[in-house]
């Protein structure tokens, strides 16, 4: 396997716009680290593309963002990319983080049987986050989404810094709670108790399968 | 590390009153919900999938649900103060 990584960027709603503005800076961090990378943008986001691109390349790091269900991955306009019992044994020994909904209750599972080097980090509930309408159109500014998702960013941002995979589980994992615990302090902003429900239902159901102590 | 898929509970109509109201009561309108495999939600439009409890409705309850129960368990506090 080469050190490096494929990304996928679906943006065709609110929600992947969200997840392929904050990939950005993994991707810069990927190539200030001079590693090599490979995007894929929406309408490579189907399961013949993706399957043909994923079997040249043998690219170590996996970063799936998008929708999700527990034994399949979502592509652009939530085509099919990856389904259990179809094409999961292309993501066999590799290091996957999937930034979406419930793929870590099947398919994380199916993606790291009898593997050696192949590790899975996602959750296996649906993954929340809350945004600002006011900052739909520049989500840089949208606080209340980087609640949510610089936890996330910081398992990839982990892994290409060279930690492990189960230190960046839980580099991400203690983050939330320290977000947690910022905004608990703040009771009396009305929306307090909502986006420290949403806060932990991705705590508790962020999953690592199979080696928490291999890197990139 | 590995943990178990979370079941599915049933959703009863008390659930889903005690859920309306807190949406109701504190949810600023500005902030838009994405949940599942489908489009964000405004808050009218997740008290209404909480009403009819269909998959997206049931996601929020069970959101809910999760963290009373981590409160009046102890987990919630014993986790925030592992940090």
């Amino acid at each position: 396997m080469q050190k490096g990584i494929l990304i996928t960027l679906p943006k065709f709603d609110l929600a992947t716009e969200y997840l392929t503005y904050y990939s950005k800076s993994l991707i810069e961090k990927a190539k200030s680290e001079n590693l090599k990378l490979k995007e894929i943008h929406e309408r490579e986001l189907d399961m013949n593309t993706f399957s043909k691109i994923i079997s040249n390349l043998d690219y170590k790091f996996i970063i799936f963002n998008g929708h999700g269900s527990q034994d399949s991955f979502f592509g652009y306009k939530n085509e099919i990319l990856v389904k259990v019992g179809k094409n999961e044994n292309l993501l066999k020994e590799r290091i996957i983080y999937a930034r979406s909904c419930d793929s870590g209750a099947v398919l994380g599972i199916k993606c790291t049987e009898n593997s050696k080097q192949g590790c899975f980090i996602g959750y296996n509930r649906p993954f929340v986050f809350y945004m600002d309408e006011n900052w739909t159109s520049n989500p840089n500014n949208d606080k209340v989404a980087n609640l949510f998702l610089y936890p996330s960013n910081l398992i990839p941002l982990s892994i290409i810094k060279g930690n492990s995979t189960g230190q960046a589980n839980e580099n991400s994992k203690k983050q939330i709670l320290k977000n947690i615990k910022r905004i608990w302090r703040d009771k009396s902003r009305q929306e307090t108790f909502h986006i420290i429900e949403g806060l932990w239902n991705n705590y508790i159901g962020q999953v690592l399968h199979g080696n928490e102590k291999v890197c990139l | 590390m590995n943990q178990k898929s979370p079941p599915q509970e049933e959703i009863n109509e008390e659930m889903k009153k005690l859920v309306i109201a807190r949406i109701d009561a504190n949810l600023p309108s500005n902030l838009r919900l994405s949940i599942g495999a489908k489009e964000t939600l405004s808050k009218g439009e997740m008290i209404n999938h909480v009403r009819v409890g269909d998959e997206q409705g049931r996601q929020i309850i069970e959101m809910h649900l999760n963290f009373m129960r981590a409160l009046t368990s102890g987990d919630f506090v014993k986790q925030l103060n592992s940090v």
